[in-house]
């Protein structure tokens, strides 16, 4: 199989290293258009934050010899800062199965990752998009997003927060049932802290306040993700209206007691108050915990469910092998039936078929001396209509048939229905 | 129609403890196909059992409330329906397991033990006294459901607590939606709980001459509501929310299933037909 993969990631190379290849959207239609102009039949290339992987066709003739990443770092004038060990290749169906791994998440740097899917789609659609695919990978783009829509409907390779940030607006769906009436309270601006803001933001919240000590920097933050600003000696006052407190403070004793959150409880009837504290050290009393209706979460708190999520995720990677290997077997089925061979004879078979099936129905009008020469006469017929495109198909073909060969093959396969045909055979 | 009433007899419990199956490996294994066949399984169990519940008033000529059995069998029933009604109204179906448990055992203990009395009581076929017995019914399926939800919420509110995230955390809907659940289930037990007690009495000096209003199903009863008035109040005028109050729910469905079991247990009155 003349597929072929070459690629560096974030296991084979630093961030420093992988940096120097990424490629931007503007980028990608002349790199792709330069690649296929030289030594490729088909390429599409997929570039993100932790792997730049090439998947390409040779073109006819070309062979795979010489590595290629020296090609690709040429594009980012940059061939200087790589060396071999940085980059991996794969070919046939390890290359197949290196697209099903990257696209269903388990290679990818947090298990489970569910923009790659995003960020594989855009790459071959960019690909397409510059007349850069051909039969091949266009077959592959599609097996592997099917590969990547089982693998998250099938398995729970991509459920559960795996960030901070996310467990904290996770929890706190699992406190609220419509976060759309809730107010949130932001004190601080650590980088987490802003981004569990956003998270919750994301997940519809009603209304986000922020309090820093350098009030420019809340009113910044208010001015980036919306929402009202209040002084940082007034946030425990305003915990009347807050339905989740989101601490981040460089402080070396707690912002906030238990004694005046229990008060603060009162004030507010006793409704949920959930409190992340992501400061370190501790911003936030951990006795609160103790008061009925406060759910308080540290560091440590949020870093167990990631623990948690994060093992179940690495628990579900053999179901996601297993349906890519299902997915490979398939893909591996439709390569072979562009070999020549089997494709004329499920031609003829075809054609066969037609043909008894419709003597079949009329040979009661004959006796059996003119039945047999109507039978004579029609596979006559059929054969010489199939001599001439059966020959040109044959001519030129050794053992395993040209690229060139393969395409004439898929468009007759395609033409009259014969991978239709053989999906309904194996399905009875 | 014998021949089906007893096959569904036999059947129900049968299909409860499939509901529960299902149920049970869609919660705790998220098994595709039991999460598909769950609900279905719970509706086609339902009209299996209002079909027995029809033959049955059909064949033996009376509502079936005339034994113990009987009861347990409509409770169960009762149960599952209101269940069934919370599930299409929050489209939530975690919780099924944790409730469908207890129409699968009074089922199961109707079936065994079901037998139909030689000779019914004219007091017992009473279109009035069906209607009271029903609505009771109702009532306690209500409150029952309200306990689950109210247990339920105290083992999420642990686990939060906690930061023991097991699978009770991850497959519950949240905190809210449970006490709203359980919130709902108690304001209906409690709206059918009266009209139970109001028929009741309206029915009472019609139907029996030396009745009493000291009886001790009765007392009991009206003690029950007048707990659930108490929580209702805290919850309404007080603003009682989150753990306090869904222990109450809890607590409330404690005291009302001892102190039912003693009175039945160890009193005698005109409210005992059986």
């Amino acid at each position: 199989m003349n597929i072929h993969c070459l690629g560096i990631n974030h296991r084979t190379a630093p961030i420093e290293v992988r940096e120097k290849l990424w490629f931007s959207d503007a980028e990608l239609p002349g790199v792709l258009a330069s690649l296929k102009e030289g030594r490729m039949a088909e390429c599409a290339l997929v570039s993100t934050c932790n792997r730049t992987e090439l998947y390409y066709v040779p073109a006819p003739g070309v062979t795979n010899g010489s590595p290629l990443w020296p090609t690709l770092a040429a594009k980012k004038n940059a061939a200087e800062a790589f060396r071999d060990e940085h980059f991996y290749s794969y070919s046939g169906m390890d290359a197949v199965r290196q697209l099903y791994r990257v696209v269903s998440g388990i290679d990818s740097m947090v298990l489970g990752d569910v923009q790659i899917i995003n960020q594989v789609k855009e790459a071959f659609a960019c690909a397409q998009a510059n007349h850069c695919t051909g039969i091949l990978l266009n077959r592959l783009y599609n097996t592997a997003l099917h590969v990547g829509k089982r693998s998250r409907s099938e398995t729970e390779i991509g459920e559960g927060a795996v960030s901070v940030s996310y467990a904290a607006a996770e929890l706190a769906s699992k406190i609220f049932e419509d976060l759309s009436r809730r107010t949130a309270m932001l004190i601080g601006a650590g980088e987490t802290g802003k981004l569990t803001a956003k998270h919750l933001k994301g997940r519809n919240l009603g209304k986000m306040i922020f309090a820093n000590r350098t009030r420019a920097h809340a009113e910044h933050l208010a001015e980036i993700l919306g929402g009202v600003v209040v002084d940082f000696e007034r946030f425990a006052l305003e915990l009347q209206g807050v339905d989740i407190l989101i601490s981040s403070v460089n402080s070396n004793t707690h912002v906030l007691t238990a004694p005046a959150l229990r008060q603060a409880m009162k004030s507010r009837g006793n409704s949920p108050l959930f409190i992340i504290d992501i400061g370190v050290p501790r911003n936030i009393d951990p006795a609160a915990n103790t008061i009925d209706n406060v759910f308080l979460h540290d560091i440590d708190g949020l870093n167990q469910i990631i623990d948690g999520n994060l093992s179940h995720r690495r628990a579900q990677t053999p179901k996601v092998e297993r349906i890519i290997n299902e997915e490979a077997a398939v893909f591996e089925q439709w390569h072979a039936s562009l070999d020549v061979s089997p494709t004329i004879v499920e031609l003829r078979e075809a054609f066969e078929a037609i043909r008894s099936e419709e003597v079949g129905k009329h040979s009661h009008h004959f006796d059996p001396v003119t039945s047999e020469a109507v039978d004579m006469l029609t596979k006559r017929i059929i054969n010489k209509i199939l001599h001439a495109p059966m020959s040109n198909l044959k001519n030129g073909t050794g053992e395993h048939a040209s690229d060139d060969t393969r395409t004439k093959v898929y468009f007759i396969r395609h033409l009259f229905g014969l991978d239709k045909r053989t999906h309904h055979e194996n399905k009875d | 129609m014998h021949l089906l009433t007893a096959a569904l007899q036999i059947l129900l419990p049968i299909l409860y403890f499939g509901t529960i199956w299902a149920y049970a490996r869609a919660f705790f294994s998220s098994v595709k196909e039991a999460e598909a066949i769950k609900t279905p399984l719970l509706f086609g169990t339902i009209a299996c059992h209002i079909l027995y519940i029809v033959l049955r008033s059909v064949e033996y000529g009376h509502p079936p409330i005339t034994s113990i059995f009987e009861i347990l069998s409509l409770m169960s029933l009762t149960v599952a329906l209101v269940y069934a009604l919370i599930e299409l109204k929050t489209k939530n179906t975690a919780t099924g397991y944790f409730i469908l448990i207890f129409p699968f055992f009074f089922q199961l203990l109707s079936s065994l033990f079901i037998r139909e009395l030689g000779e019914i009581p004219p007091i017992l076929r009473s279109n009035l006294l069906g209607f009271h017995v029903f609505s009771a019914l109702f009532g306690y399926a209500a409150i029952t459901i309200s306990a689950v939800y109210g247990f339920l919420y105290l083992m999420l509110y642990h686990d939060i607590k906690s930061s023991h995230f097991s699978v009770i955390y991850k497959r519950l809907p949240n905190l809210e939606m449970l006490e709203r659940m359980s919130f709902t289930a108690t304001l209906s037990g409690f709206l059918l709980l009266t009209v139970a007690i109001i028929v009741g009495l309206i029915w009472l000096p019609r139907a029996i001459v030396d009745y009493s209003y000291t009886d001790p199903k009765l007392l009991g009863t009206v003690a029950i509501w007048c707990i659930y008035a108490v929580g209702l109040g805290a919850k309404q005028i007080a603003g009682w929310q989150g753990r306090r109050i869904m222990v109450l729910s809890v607590a409330g469905f404690a005291i009302a299933l001892f102190s039912m079991s003693i009175v039945n247990m160890f009193f005698t009155g005109f409210h005992k037909f059986y």
